[in-house]
C-alpha cells in the first residue's frame, strides 16, 4: 500500500522484498527488508524514515506499536537511502499477526519520504508474524 | 493464515476523518480552498450536522489547508465538558489572525461563550463542528444521503463485489442520519460474506 | 500439588472495575475542580486583583491635609477589629475634595489602633492617591498583596496547564509522521511480551486449593453500591423536602411549588429503593462465585486445572464453565466513545445440572481446561483488545440467569522452528 501526495504529476514508487520469500516470520526471528525507490524527476527528498511496526485494523480506532524506527536526515545518507537500501531488526515475541473479526493485527515495514516542499510519501509492506488461524464468527 | 491478509474496506483506517476527502450531500468533492477563503472573510465557520455525516472529515481538510498556509493555531478534539479548559488554552495561545479548529463544540456548553469571547478578543478565527447551531457567522450543514454513502464506498479499497447497492440502501435505512454507523454495518456484512457464518 | 490451606488469608489487591461508574466519578471530580477553580479565580480577580491593579496604575497622586481622625470598628461572628481612619482634604480637577481613608489595616487591639492615630496630628500633610473616575475614593498606601496575586495566577494557570497538557501532545505531533509520533510518546523499550496485558492483578491472590484465585470482572458489586448510594441520597433529599412541606402544612401554609415536586420525587425515591433491594436479594440469593486455577499466565496448548466454588441457596438448574476469546474495539462516535465486543471462540470446559445448595454451603468441583495449540495470545492496545476469560454461567431456580467472567492472560508459545500450515480452530 502506498499513499502520499503527488509531486510533478506522478507518485513515487517503492518496491520492497523480504528476507523470507513468503513474508512469514517467527517471533524473535531476524527480518531484513530491501527496497528500491523510483522518484519523479523533479522530486527532492529531504529526509527518510524507515520503520517496522504493527497496527490494528477493524472497527476500533487504529493503534500502532513501533518496533524499529530510523530517521535519516544527513544529506549523503538520504541520497543513499533514497537510491535503495535495506533495514531490519529482530522481531519481538508479540504481538503475533491476527486475523480477527472486529480486531486485526498486522505487521508491516514502512518507508516514508519527506520532500523539500513539505509533502511526504509513505509506502507500506505487510508481512506476517506467527501462525494464528483466522478467527471465526461464533453464534451466540 | 495463507495468502495476503484480507483487509475489510470498511475498517476505520479507511473511513476515519481525513482518509477520504470531504464530499457534499451529492457525493461531489467540497472546494476546501474556497471554504478557507470564506472563513478568512467571515472570520469563522461552523460545520453543523448529525453524527457521522462528515463534519470531522471536513474539519481535518480545513485544518490541513490552514496548516499549509501557516495560519493554523491549533486543532483540538473536544470529548468532555472538562475539555473546555483545553479549548480556552488553545485559543489563548494561538497567534492573532490564526485559525483554531475545535471538533465537538457542543460539549462546551456554557463555556462556549467564554471561548468565543476570548477568540474575538485575541483576533482568532474559530472553525468548529457541532450537532446544533453555534451562532458563528458562516455555516456548512452536513447530512447523510445515499449519494454521499455511495461516493464514500467508491473511494474505499475494493470490496470484491461483496457489497451491493441494496446493501448501501439497507445500511442507511437502518441508520438514516449516521453514515458512520452505516459504514460499520457494511463492515459486518463484508466480514460475514467473506468469512462465512452469521454474526451472533 | 499444594496441600489445601484451610486458613488461607486473602491477600493482594483485587479490583473490580466498572467503567461506567468510574467515568461518572471522574467526570464529576474534574467538573467540580474546574468549576471551583474558575469561581475562585473569578472572585480573586474581581474582588482583589482588579481593584489593586487600578490603585497602582490608575489612581492620581495628591497631597492631602488631615482634617479629622477616627476609628473604624468591624465586628464579625469570630472577632472584632479596629482600623485607623483619617479625614483628608485634597485637590482634584473638580476642586477641593474631602474623604475618609484607612491606614494600617485591621488591628486586633483598640489600644494599638488609638496609638497609631495619635502618631498623626491634625493639619499634617501626607501623600494620597485618589480614583480619577470617583474622586471621593482615596487611599493612603499602594502596593500589592503578592500572595493574593500568586493565587490569582496560580490556580487558573494550573487549570490551563492541566487542560493544556492534551494540547501539547497535539502540538508536538504536528508535522511528524505517525510512526515518529508513536515513538516520541511511547519510546521503544525492551519488554518480554509487548502489547500483552500484565497479569499482576491476576496472580496476587493465592487460592485455597489451587495455586491462584482469579478475580472477577463483573460489576455486580458496583451496581449494588451505585443503587444503594443513589437510593440513600435521593431519599434523604426527599425526606428533607417532605418534612419541610409537612411543617408548612402544620403551620397553616401550603407551598404550591414544593408539593407538586414531591410526587415525582417520591416515585423516583421508591423506585430507587426497590432497585437496590432487588439487586441486594439477587446478589445474596445467587451467592458468590469463586474460581481457582492451577497456573497463570496460560500458554497455547497448555492444560490447567480449575476449581469452581459456588455459594447460594436453592437449586441451580445448571452451572457451566466456558473458556472464551473476545475481541474489543473502541471507536469514537462523535463525542461519545463506544466499545464493541465480540466473542470469536468459545469452548465448554465443564457443566453440571440440578445442583442443590443449602444456605451456608458451597458447591465445589474441579475441571480440566485446555487451550488450543494455535490459540491467539492476549493483546491490549489503547483502543483494541483480544482477551481470554473463563466464564461461569448459571441459573438458579426462580432467579434470572447470571454470568460471571474471570479474565486470564495467555502468553504466546515459545518460538519454535517453522511448522506446517495451521489448522482452523473449531469448537
Amino acid at each position: 500500500m502506498t499513499s502520499g501526495l503527488d509531486t510533478a504529476g506522478r507518485f513515487p514508487a517503492v518496491t520492497a522484498s523480504f528476507s523470507s520469500a513468503d513474508r512469514r516470520y517467527e517471533p524473535l526471528e531476524e527480518i531484513l527488508v530491501r527496497y528500491t525507490v523510483e522518484l519523479p524527476p523533479t522530486a527532492v527528498v529531504r529526509s527518510v524514515e524507515r520503520s517496522i511496526l504493527w497496527y490494528t485494523e477493524g472497527k476500533g480506532e487504529e493503534d500502532i506499536g513501533v518496533h524499529f524506527f530510523e530517521r535519516i536526515t544527513e544529506r549523503a545518507a538520504v541520497t543513499e537511502a533514497t537510491a535503495g537500501s535495506s533495514f531490519g531488526a529482530r522481531l519481538p515475541s508479540s504481538p503475533l499477526s491476527y486475523e480477527g473479526v472486529i480486531v486485526k493485527i498486522r505487521w508491516c515495514a514502512r518507508v516514508r519520504l519527506f520532500f523539500e516542499e513539505g509533502r511526504d510519501f509513505v509506502s507500506e509492506h505487510v508481512f506476517e508474524v506467527g501462525h494464528v488461524p483466522v478467527a471465526t464468527i461464533v453464534p451466540s | 493464515m495463507s495468502g495476503e491478509p484480507r483487509s475489510n474496506p470498511f475498517a476505520t483506517r479507511y473511513t476515519r476523518p481525513g482518509a477520504i476527502p470531504p464530499l457534499d450531500a451529492t457525493g461531489q468533492p467540497l472546494d476546501v480552498a474556497r471554504l478557507a477563503e470564506d472563513i478568512r472573510r467571515m472570520r469563522g465557520l461552523s460545520i453543523e450536522g448529525p453524527h457521522g455525516t462528515g463534519k470531522s472529515t471536513l474539519l481535518v481538510a480545513i485544518s490541513a489547508a490552514f496548516e499549509t498556509a501557516g495560519q493554523l493555531g491549533a486543532t483540538v478534539r473536544l470529548r468532555q465538558t472538562r475539555d473546555a479548559v483545553t479549548a480556552i488554552a488553545a485559543v489563548g495561545r494561538a497567534p492573532s489572525g490564526s485559525v483554531v479548529c475545535l471538533d465537538g463544540w457542543n460539549v462546551l456548553g456554557s463555556s462556549a461563550l467564554l471561548v468565543r469571547l476570548l477568540a474575538r478578543l485575541r483576533g482568532v478565527m474559530l472553525v468548529v463542528t457541532s450537532h446544533r447551531a453555534t451562532g458563528l457567522p458562516l455555516v456548512v450543514r452536513t447530512s447523510a444521503t445515499l449519494a454521499l454513502l455511495a461516493a464514500i464506498v467508491a473511494r474505499l479499497p475494493d470490496h470484491g463485489r461483496s457489497i451491493e447497492a441494496a446493501d448501501l440502501a439497507d445500511a442507511l435505512g437502518h441508520h438514516p442520519s449516521d453514515l458512520r454507523e452505516a459504514l460499520l454495518e457494511l463492515y459486518d456484512r463484508f466480514e460475514e460474506r467473506t468469512r462465512g457464518g452469521a454474526r451472533g | 500439588m499444594r496441600f489445601p490451606r484451610f486458613f488461607a488469608k486473602k491477600r493482594g489487591h483485587r479490583r473490580t472495575v466498572s467503567e461506567v461508574w468510574g467515568s461518572v466519578a471522574e467526570g464529576l471530580f474534574h467538573a467540580g475542580l474546574v468549576v471551583a477553580g474558575l469561581v475562585f479565580g473569578g472572585l480573586l480577580a474581581t474582588g482583589v486583583a482588579v481593584p489593586e491593579w487600578r490603585i497602582n496604575h490608575r489612581f492620581v497622586e495628591a497631597e492631602a491635609i488631615v482634617v479629622g481622625k477616627g476609628l473604624a470598628r468591624r465586628t464579625t461572628a469570630r472577632e472584632r477589629t479596629w482600623e485607623p481612619a483619617f479625614r483628608l482634604r485634597y485637590e482634584t480637577p473638580a476642586g477641593p475634595t474631602e474623604a475618609w481613608a484607612f491606614r494600617g489595616g485591621p488591628i486586633a487591639t483598640r489600644a494599638r489602633a488609638v496609638a497609631l492615630l495619635a502618631d498623626v496630628s491634625l493639619d499634617a500633610t501626607m501623600p494620597c492617591w485618589y480614583d480619577p473616575d470617583a474622586p471621593g475614593t482615596v487611599v493612603l498606601a499602594r502596593g500589592y498583596n503578592w500572595w493574593m496575586w500568586l493565587l490569582t495566577l496560580l490556580l487558573p494557570s494550573a487549570l490551563v496547564g492541566f487542560g493544556g497538557a492534551g494540547l501539547v501532545r497535539s502540538i508536538v505531533g504536528w508535522r511528524k509522521s505517525e510512526e515518529r509520533r508513536a515513538v516520541t510518546f511511547r519510546p521503544i523499550a525492551a519488554h518480554p511480551h509487548p502489547a500483552i496485558p500484565s497479569c499482576d492483578d491476576l496472580v496476587n491472590s493465592p487460592g485455597t486449593v489451587l495455586r491462584f484465585r482469579l478475580p472477577t470482572s463483573g460489576t455486580e458489586g458496583w451496581n449494588l453500591l451505585g443503587f444503594g448510594l443513589f437510593a440513600l441520597l435521593w431519599n434523604t433529599v426527599l425526606t428533607v423536602l417532605a418534612v419541610t412541606a409537612g411543617l408548612d402544612l402544620i403551620g397553616g401554609r401550603i407551598d404550591w411549588l414544593l408539593l407538586p415536586i414531591l410526587v415525582p420525587f417520591a416515585v423516583v425515591g421508591i423506585t430507587g429503593i426497590v432497585m437496590f433491594v432487588r439487586q441486594l436479594v439477587l446478589t445474596s440469593a445467587v451467592g458468590t462465585t469463586q474460581l481457582e486455577i492451577s497456573d497463570h499466565p496460560l500458554r497455547p496448548g497448555g492444560h490447567y486445572d480449575v476449581l469452581l466454588a459456588q455459594s447460594g441457596s436453592g437449586v441451580f438448574q445448571n452451572l457451566t464453565v466456558t473458556l472464551e476469546l473476545e475481541e474489543q474495539a473502541t471507536f469514537r462516535q462523535g463525542t461519545d466513545t463506544r466499545t464493541e465486543r465480540l466473542v470469536v471462540w468459545r469452548s465448554t470446559v465443564a457443566s453440571w445440572k440440578d445442583v442443590q445448595l443449602a444456605p451456608g454451603t458451597r458447591f465445589e468441583a474441579k475441571a480440566r481446561l485446555t487451550l488450543p495449540a494455535t490459540a491467539m495470545h492476549s493483546f491490549v492496545s489503547e483502543h483494541n483488545a483480544v482477551s481470554w476469560r473463563v466464564v461461569v454461567h448459571g441459573r438458579a431456580a426462580r432467579w434470572p440467569a447470571f454470568s460471571r467472567g474471570f479474565p486470564v492472560v495467555v502468553h504466546p508459545v515459545a518460538p519454535s522452528p517453522r511448522h506446517a500450515e495451521p489448522q482452523e480452530m473449531s469448537l
